[in-house]
Formats: structure tokens, C-alpha cells, sequence
């Protein structure tokens, strides 16, 4: 292997740059910005707040999540990625806490150059965190791609996304860094989806530490 | 007794059965339903099955149109396939505009499978005409696993349309349609769809039933041929550990393999 090709290689398992602010809108309970890359959403928390009467649950609280494209209106594959949202918070969020009242998730796009979802599901739960929401868990999202050669490349931008023959994105816990939800497009082997989890997984310690530090950055403004 | 239990208690319920490693329908957790295609069950459209899964039946009819090629992709026709629950299915949905569940469902099915046709082949002049194919899913009874029963007859029934023989004159802009010359579409792969349930935060039920999935703490859909694996679907709920995800994995490519043979016999029986 030459070794340009080998430092190439290097490159490809660093995640995209992150860059996160808390508290950016004065309304919401809890709110956070998150751009990975070019790619970049904005998240508010709204809760708990009072229920309709139809989606009320006398044992927990119900969770919505709202997903917002850039232009238009959402459309029906924007429903797979709201039903993913609100299900992966609501597993991360303590909803016994709060029995018949309502969370609501609000999620923006704000630009799309690849793993958006990835980067909804971050800046959803850092929007929480910052609302101030009891937690089981957090959860961290990576994206990830399948390269037409069968290299598996760690948080891909829309130019590398051109060459993919499969798309996956997955989220972990912070506690025993198992799955949360998995989300795939294309097709690809048993053994990749095995060895793109193990990749996402390492990846996904970076973000815990990113999320630890924002922690840090805000807890004297929080208090 | 059981039934007043039941209603009154219904995790407990099941709890109590799966501590014995078995499931109130008598299932073992591992073990999936029975599955029966009969393929070409509408005379009137292009091509049809019918899907049950247990209780669960889905009806797939699909309908081949002459359309207008989109812009970007000026040498291809179209699928467009719909996922309607209507109010008959099940008592949690009403009548009107489709639910949230059934948008999930159609975008599910439409990208598991999205690789089976290669568009290219429906295309008949360039930017002029093209086949679209409106694909159809209609649930009859909502009893689990409907997205799988979806995929199963949506695949079944695409190897039973036939489309007419088209000339389309560039000079004139009309299609001449030779309704007596008709060929089959050219089908890549075939996925076949398993979903799982996970009880409690650990049990894993494999073709969970309509109650087990309610009851359920996370759900799992797993779209194979047997060999490559099209879409592993977990949208949230409680964790899993990836080898619990190569369990289900396994499991789904095992079924895989037996439905695509029952899918075979089905459609070769039609054509007889």
C-alpha cells in the first residue's frame, strides 16, 4: 500500500468536525445546534407539557418527535426518520418520570451534506440534556457508508456518499454501548454490517467525550 | 380464568408463559408463523398475490399504466408503492387520510424493495413514454408483521405481471399497445422481510403477533435474500447487543430462503 493511499485511509475513520451550542433559543425548555461537517440541525425540547387526551398514557410520558426539512413541508419519507427519532428518544428519556404528560422533539434541518439523521439524533438528545429531562441514557449517533470497493468509511460527506453502495446509520448508549436503533439503505453483507457497527461503536466514544465537554463548557451557565 | 388474567395483567401474562420458554399461541420464541402465497389472486390487474402470515393477510395488486418519464431519469418508468391500513384491519385506525403507521410502512417497503426492478427495462421511449407500476398493499387483518407480509406479496406479485408489447411512433406521439404479446418483468432480487419483537428488554420474539408487538420494548425488521442483508431496521426502543442483532440476523436469512421457494412454487403454478 503506497503511502498516500494509507494516510487517505487514516482520514476516513476521523468523524467530521463537531460543533455544538447549547441554548440557543430562548422559548424552548432545552435547545442545541449541531453541525457535523456541513451538516448541520437544530433541536428544541418542549416538555413536559400537557397531553392531548388521545395521546395520553397514565403509566408514562408520551414523547413526539417533529422533524422539519429545510424547505416544504415533510414528506412521507420524512416519517421514517421522525418514527426513528421518537422512538430512539423515547428509549433514551426516563418517560416514567413524568406519567400523562407530553415531550415534544422539534427538529430542523438546517443543511444536509450526508448522516443527517445521525446528526438529528445528537442534537436531540443534546437538546434534551440540556432541558434538564431525566435520562437512562444518552444516546450518539454515527453515520456510515459502504464504498463501492467494500471499504467502510466513518462519517461520509455528500461527495463520498456519490460512490456508496450502502448507507447506515446507527446509534449506541453511553452505558454498555449497545444499539439503540439501526437505520440502513442499499445492500450489503453480514459480515460489513458486523464490521461497520464495531467501527461506528469506537467512533461513537468521540462523541460521548464531545458531549462531556459541552457539559463542562455550559455547567457554570446551567446551574 | 386465563382471559380475565389476561386482560387484567397482560405483561405478567406473558411473562408467565415465557418463563416456561413458550408463547400463548404455543409458538416457541424463536419459531415463526406459518406463511401461505397464493399468487394471481385479482384476474383484474396486472399482477397480484395474497399474503398471510398467521392471522395477518395482506393483498397486493399492482397496476401498470403508461406514463410520462420523470425529467431526471428520461430512459426509466416508475413503481410507486402504497401501504393502505384501512379501518377493517384493526380497531386502531380510523377512517381518512393514511396514518402515520402506514406512511412508516409504504417508505419501509419502498426502499427494502427498491433494487428488485431495474427501471430501465419499463422505459419505452426516451423522455416520452414509460410503464408505471402502482403497487398496491391493502391490509386485510392487522394481527403483527404486516411490513413483512407486505414485502412477501409485493415480491410475489411483480413476478406475475405481464406487460403488453408497446410501439410508440415519435412521429404521430401515440402508442400502439399489442395487448396479446406481453412479457414478464425482469426481477433482480428477493428480499423477504422478518420482524422481531424484544419482550421485557431481553427476550426476543421472532414474528411477533399484533399483541406481543404492542406489548413489546423495541422492534426489529430484518430484510435478507438469504445472503445479502437489503435493510436492518431498528427504529429505537430498548438495546440490543450485536449478537443478539446476529441471531435475529440468522433467523431471517433461514426463513428467507423458504419463503423466496414457497414464492417460486406459487408463481410457477400460475403460469401452468
Amino acid at each position: 500500500m503506497s503511502p498516500s493511499t494509507s494516510s487517505e485511509a487514516v482520514e476516513d475513520q476521523k468523524l467530521r468536525p463537531f460543533f455544538c451550542e447549547l441554548d440557543v433559543l430562548s422559548r424552548p425548555d432545552g435547545s442545541a445546534i449541531v453541525s457535523q461537517g456541513d451538516t448541520t440541525a437544530i433541536a428544541g425540547v418542549y416538555g413536559p407539557i400537557e397531553a392531548k387526551p388521545n395521546k395520553t398514557y397514565i403509566e408514562k410520558a408520551a414523547i413526539e418527535a417533529i422533524y422539519r426539512p429545510k424547505s416544504g413541508l415533510p414528506c412521507v419519507p420524512d416519517r421514517m426518520s421522525e418514527s426513528t427519532l421518537q422512538h430512539t428518544f423515547e428509549a433514551a428519556i426516563l418517560t416514567t418520570a413524568h406519567p400523562r404528560t407530553l415531550i415534544t422533539i422539534s427538529i430542523q434541518e438546517m443543511q444536509d451534506s450526508g448522516g443527517l439523521l445521525a446528526c438529528a439524533i445528537n442534537a436531540g438528545c443534546l437538546a434534551i440534556m440540556n432541558s434538564g429531562l431525566p435520562m437512562r441514557f444518552l444516546v450518539a449517533a454515527v453515520n456510515c457508508m459502504i464504498h463501492e470497493n467494500g471499504d467502510i468509511i466513518l462519517d461520509p460527506d455528500e461527495k463520498q456518499l456519490k460512490e456508496s453502495c450502502a448507507v447506515m446509520t446507527f446509534a449506541f448508549d453511553n452505558v454498555n454501548k449497545n444499539i439503540v436503533s439501526s437505520s440502513t439503505d442499499g445492500s450489503f453483507s453480514e459480515t460489513q454490517y458486523q464490521e461497520a457497527i464495531l467501527k461506528c461503536r469506537s467512533a461513537c466514544d468521540e462523541i460521548f467525550q464531545l458531549y462531556r465537554d459541552i457539559v463542562k463548557k455550559y455547567a457554570p451557565s446551567m446551574g | 380464568m386465563a382471559a380475565q388474567y389476561k386482560s387484567i395483567h397482560p405483561v405478567k401474562y406473558y411473562r408467565d408463559f415465557l418463563a416456561q420458554d413458550v408463547r400463548p399461541d404455543g409458538r416457541t420464541p424463536d419459531k415463526t408463523r406459518t406463511v401461505t402465497v397464493n399468487a394471481n389472486s385479482i384476474s383484474t390487474s396486472d399482477g397480484s398475490a395474497t399474503v398471510r402470515i398467521g392471522n395477518t393477510t395482506v393483498i397486493c395488486g399492482i397496476k401498470a399504466e403508461l406514463g410520462k418519464p420523470k425529467a431526471d431519469e428520461p430512459e426509466s418508468g416508475f413503481v410507486v408503492p402504497n401501504v393502505e391500513l384501512p379501518p377493517l384491519c384493526s380497531p386502531c385506525f380510523r377512517p381518512g387520510p393514511p396514518s402515520e403507521e402506514a406512511q412508516v410502512m409504504t417508505c419501509f417497503v419502498a426502499k427494502a424493495t427498491s433494487g428488485m426492478v431495474d427501471l430501465k427495462q419499463l422505459g419505452i421511449s426516451l423522455d416520452n413514454l414509460a410503464w408505471v407500476l402502482h403497487i398496491d398493499m391493502i391490509c386485510l387483518d392487522y394481527d403483527g408483521c404486516v411490513q413483512d407480509a407486505c414485502v412477501i406479496a409485493l415480491s410475489t406479485a411483480l413476478r406475475t405481471v405481464k406487460l403488453p408489447k408497446v410501439d410508440y411512433d415519435e412521429d404521430t406521439k401515440t402508442p400502439t399497445v399489442h395487448l396479446n404479446q406481453r412479457t414478464s418483468v425482469d426481477v433482480k432480487s428477493s428480499p423477504v422481510s422478518t420482524s422481531f419483537a424484544v419482550f421485557d428488554e431481553e427476550i426476543i420474539l421472532s414474528d411477533p403477533t399484533a399483541e406481543e408487538e404492542s406489548l413489546s420494548s423495541a422492534r426489529l425488521t430484518v430484510v435478507t435474500d438469504g445472503k445479502s442483508i437489503f435493510s436492518v431496521h431498528k427504529p429505537g426502543g430498548s438495546t440490543l447487543t450485536e449478537v443478539q442483532l446476529q441471531d435475529c440476523i440468522s433467523i431471517a436469512k433461514e426463513r428467507a430462503n423458504l419463503v423466496n421457494e414457497m414464492i417460486r412454487v406459487a408463481v410457477g403454478s400460475v403460469k401452468r
